[in-house]
């Protein structure tokens, strides 16, 4: 075999597992299926009494049971975060064809983003110690406050031991989790990595969004998620874990197995914002998205998809759109734009399942359409009320996150798929 | 095959127990001065523990200039800030050219975060049942804040992102930050970790009692647990050509990191050692070195009864017989254990060492243990002409992660 072909094949990165829990489903048949014909799971909250708040609608994972995916054993010693993530990680293990074993399980890794994290359980332990005081908190609680409690638990659960560890940073934690991930592949520090996005919708942060002034309804309208709405009033809470594996081009040949895409490139930028605020305009999205077009090797024309960010909050949507009408003008039929956020609401560690979905799509050739999305506040060429068939060579998955930061994926059909 | 990048560290700057500065830091590490004492920064009523390694006299006037609002910092935020600006001053690159900017990102190991402050949030929340309590109070809470405000305040463009994997996420922001410049997504990153001292936190190891009532004693035969300290410790990450091209010091280079996990239990390192052997190994690997380069370890060393002996096996397994003639040192005797942040001040202690020929003390250390046999540094720093410096890091969930650091000018036969 040529050399120089044999490097390049080993450089690509394809994703050839996905697992998921979400509220649209568990697993990737039932999500796939309802995300593409458009069904939306934003409905009143069930897991605690939301009456008290300003809002009282979520997307909810509401028919997991932790038993049918993890060991009795480890299942106690873990919190919701955690179960939702090890059920994930072994969906996408056993979706890409992987048995863990003494010979694998050094080279396999997990890389998760969470926004964050086991807030609810933080919460819990200082309320022991200030209510309590020292001699009374729950020293199994303390593992799990800790932000890598998910990754931690989830390689315990299936017994690999290469590359583990955690990124967190608010709503582009998963995003960033995945550009990692896809170094490291390409570093050789590992042969598979099981990266993607977790959050939960617990009260105590449903209840932190609504006093931030986040959640829909922010006037007298319906509560709803609306993307890129002109009418958009506020995001809805969503919660959910979205895992790929990945590995390289030449391991998935080996192996015999399909991708369900390939990743190409990333770009990672930032722009100064007031903390929990928004950049003032579109120019570090612009930036962002440039850097991950210059590092898949492609040009804006190219991209014919984008599974956006945009989750009906009334700054994010507006910066979101101005930045593609500026960076797509050259571009003249424009990519389609889809915002899963209106289906799934808003999980900040959405990242996971958006790539999932788009990982999904790529395969499929088509784009999921976006849900609550009736009047749009731009000019762009939005998936509406069905799903568009599409083939996706190159597509983008937008990360944007308040503070400032920003991670674009570039994803595509794999050219011999 | 194209040759990866050289990346080198032209800035560090750091505010922790011992010292509030590098120069100072430098000396206190060649005194062998302990940091820990009697806490002062909250009522440790109730605790079998009293001391930590607090910071002394923290006033973030004397280290932010007032342009920079200081209202809505957290504890953390202003340490990494404070330290952050030492770096860049003492990388030649404050103020920050705008063109650099552009393509420059910033990399933290998260800790606490603002859990300090979220304590009296949570107290009101608890008291008052949720009325009236202002949640904007939150909006620091989160250990990403850190980053964003180094990033807003500097006006960054680059890449940004936490980490947060407990006591390992310092060094792995440390590894992360070469690969970014690696990758091309960014020209200079600003890369450390930050660990405020907070009652959640130690809370929290007092609960799980691995706090020594004392002082910490690492590898030391009565070591009783680890003392908790709080640090900011932030390096400045270039490529070499950049570096030399503008005529900065280097300070040292990153040669390489290893990550890996034990998938054994969440809060007890395992005790056959393999994810710290396979972290060293990955870390060696990666940094194109044999066993035989490495002339100082600077051990995780928390103290704990367990840690320090499987690190010592580790060590053993990785380097064979020379691992008795390898020195090791575990200098949180003098910072304490700065958790999050402990990877990336254990980082700039390791290159402070290559810089300035020496060793620092394993202090506090009485009583030798038979499985703790190597050659600790004790007593007092030891002078040595360094090339390759390998630091560990190991955490809560079985996250290691190993970083390698050498002379610049002094590595070039293996590695390049």
């Amino acid at each position: 075999m040529d050399n120089s072909k044999h490097i390049e094949k080993a450089q690509k990165i394809v994703v050839t597992g996905i697992g998921m829990v979400t509220p649209l489903g568990i697993g990737k048949e039932e999500f796939g299926r309802r995300i593409f014909a458009g069904d939306c799971a934003v409905a009143p909250i069930q897991s605690f009494d939301a009456s008290a708040f300003s809002s009282h609608c979520g997307a909810e994972v509401t028919d997991f049971q932790p038993r049918n995916f993890i060991s009795v054993k480890n299942i106690r010693r873990m919190d919701r975060i955690s179960q939702l993530t090890a059920a994930a990680a072994r969906l996408a293990l056993e979706d890409a064809g992987i048995t863990v074993n003494p010979d694998n399980r050094d080279r396999i890794g997990i890389i998760m983003g969470t926004s964050f994290g086991a807030t609810d359980i933080t919460v819990q332990f200082a309320g022991t110690l200030i209510n309590e005081g020292p001699a009374f908190v729950n020293p199994i609680l303390v593992p799990n406050t800790v932000m890598n409690a998910a990754a931690g638990h989830t390689s315990i659960e299936l017994g690999f031991r290469g590359v583990n560890t955690t990124i967190t940073h608010f709503a582009v934690s998963a995003e960033t989790a995945i550009a990692y991930a896809v170094s490291e592949i390409r570093r050789g520090a590992a042969d598979f990595i099981l990266t993607g996005g977790v959050d939960i919708l617990s009260k105590f942060y449903y209840e932190a969004l609504t006093r931030f002034h986040a959640l829909s309804p922010l006037d007298e309208n319906i509560e709803e998620s609306r993307p890129f709405d002109r009418n958009r009033n506020g995001m809805v809470a969503g919660e959910g874990c979205g895992i790929i594996c990945i590995e390289s081009m030449e391991s998935a040949l080996v192996r015999g197995r399909k991708p369900y895409c390939e990743i190409k490139g990333f770009g990672q930028g930032s722009s100064p914002a007031t903390p929990t605020g928004w950049p003032e305009n579109p120019e570090g999205v612009k930036k962002t998205i440039s850097r991950a077009l210059t590092n898949a090797g492609i040009t804006p024309q190219e991209i014919g998809a984008i599974s956006a960010a945009a989750n009906g909050g009334i700054i994010l949507d507006r910066i979101e759109a101005e930045a593609y009408a500026e960076v797509f003008a050259e571009n003249k039929s424009g990519p389609w734009i889809t915002a899963l956020k209106g289906a799934l609401g808003e999980s900040f560690s959405s990242g996971g399942v958006r790539t999932c979905a788009l990982a999904l799509s790529c395969a499929k050739g088509a784009l999921p359409p976006t849900c609550g999305l009736y009047t749009p506040l731009a000019q762009l060429k939005f998936v509406r009320r069905r799903e568009e068939k599409i083939e996706i060579n190159n597509a983008l998955l937008a990360g944007i996150s308040f503070g400032g930061t920003y991670v674009y994926l570039v994803l595509g059909k794999c050219p011999d798929a | 095959m194209q040759t990866k990048r050289r990346i080198v560290i032209t800035g560090l700057g750091t505010i922790n127990a011992v010292a509030n500065n590098i120069p100072d830091f430098v000396s206190a590490l060649l005194a062998g001065v302990c940091g820990i004492g009697p806490l002062d920064l909250f009522d440790t009523d109730g605790f079998r523990c009293h001391n930590g390694g607090q910071i002394k006299k923290f006033n973030p006037h004397n280290h932010i200039p007032q342009h920079f609002p200081l209202k809505r910092m957290s504890r953390a935020d202003m340490l990494s800030f404070a330290a952050t600006l030492e770096a860049l001053t003492d990388a030649g690159l404050y103020p920050l050219p705008q063109q650099l900017a552009e393509d420059a990102g910033v990399v933290i190991g998260g800790g606490s975060g603002g859990l300090r402050e979220a304590e009296s949030f949570y107290r009101d929340l608890l008291n008052k049942n949720g009325r009236h309590v202002r949640f904007s109070r939150l909006s620091t809470i989160y250990c990403a804040s850190s980053a964003d405000r180094i990033a807003s305040n500097l006006n960054l463009s680059g890449p940004k992102a936490t980490f947060m994997t407990a006591c390992s996420a310092g060094g792995t922001a440390l590894g992360y930050a070469r690969d970014l410049i690696q990758n091309g997504q960014a020209k200079m990153v600003i890369a450390g970790g930050v660990e405020p001292m907070c009652r959640i936190t130690y809370a929290a190891f007092n609960a799980l009692k691995s706090l020594d009532p004392e002082v910490c004693h690492p590898f030391d035969q009565n070591r009783a647990g680890l003392s908790l300290g709080e640090a900011a410790a932030i390096l400045i990450l270039e490529p070499l050509e950049a570096a030399l091209a503008r005529g900065a010091k280097i300070h040292g280079e990153i040669l390489g990191y290893g990550v890996t996990c034990d998938s054994f239990h969440m809060t007890a390192p395992d005790k056959n050692a393999s994810g710290a052997i396979r972290s060293m190994q990955a870390a060696l690997r990666d940094s194109c070195l044999v066993s035989e380069d490495v002339d100082y370890i600077n051990a995780h060393g928390t103290a704990t009864p367990v840690n320090d002996a499987m690190e010592t096996r580790a060590i053993k397994e990785v380097f064979g017989k020379r691992a008795y003639s390898i020195p090791v040192s575990s200098t949180k005797a003098m910072t304490a254990h700065t958790l999050g942040a402990a990877g990336a001040l254990e980082g700039i202690v390791s290159v402070l060492a290559l810089e300035h020929g020496f060793i620092p003390p394993t202090i506090s250390f009485r009583e030798p243990d038979p499985a703790c046999d190597l050659d600790y540094v004790t007593d007092c720093a030891r002078r040595a002409e360094l090339r390759v410096v390998l630091s560990n890091s190991f955490a809560f969930g079985g996250n290691n992660t190993t970083v390698i650091f050498g002379q610049y000018d002094r590595i070039g036969i293996r590695h390049g």
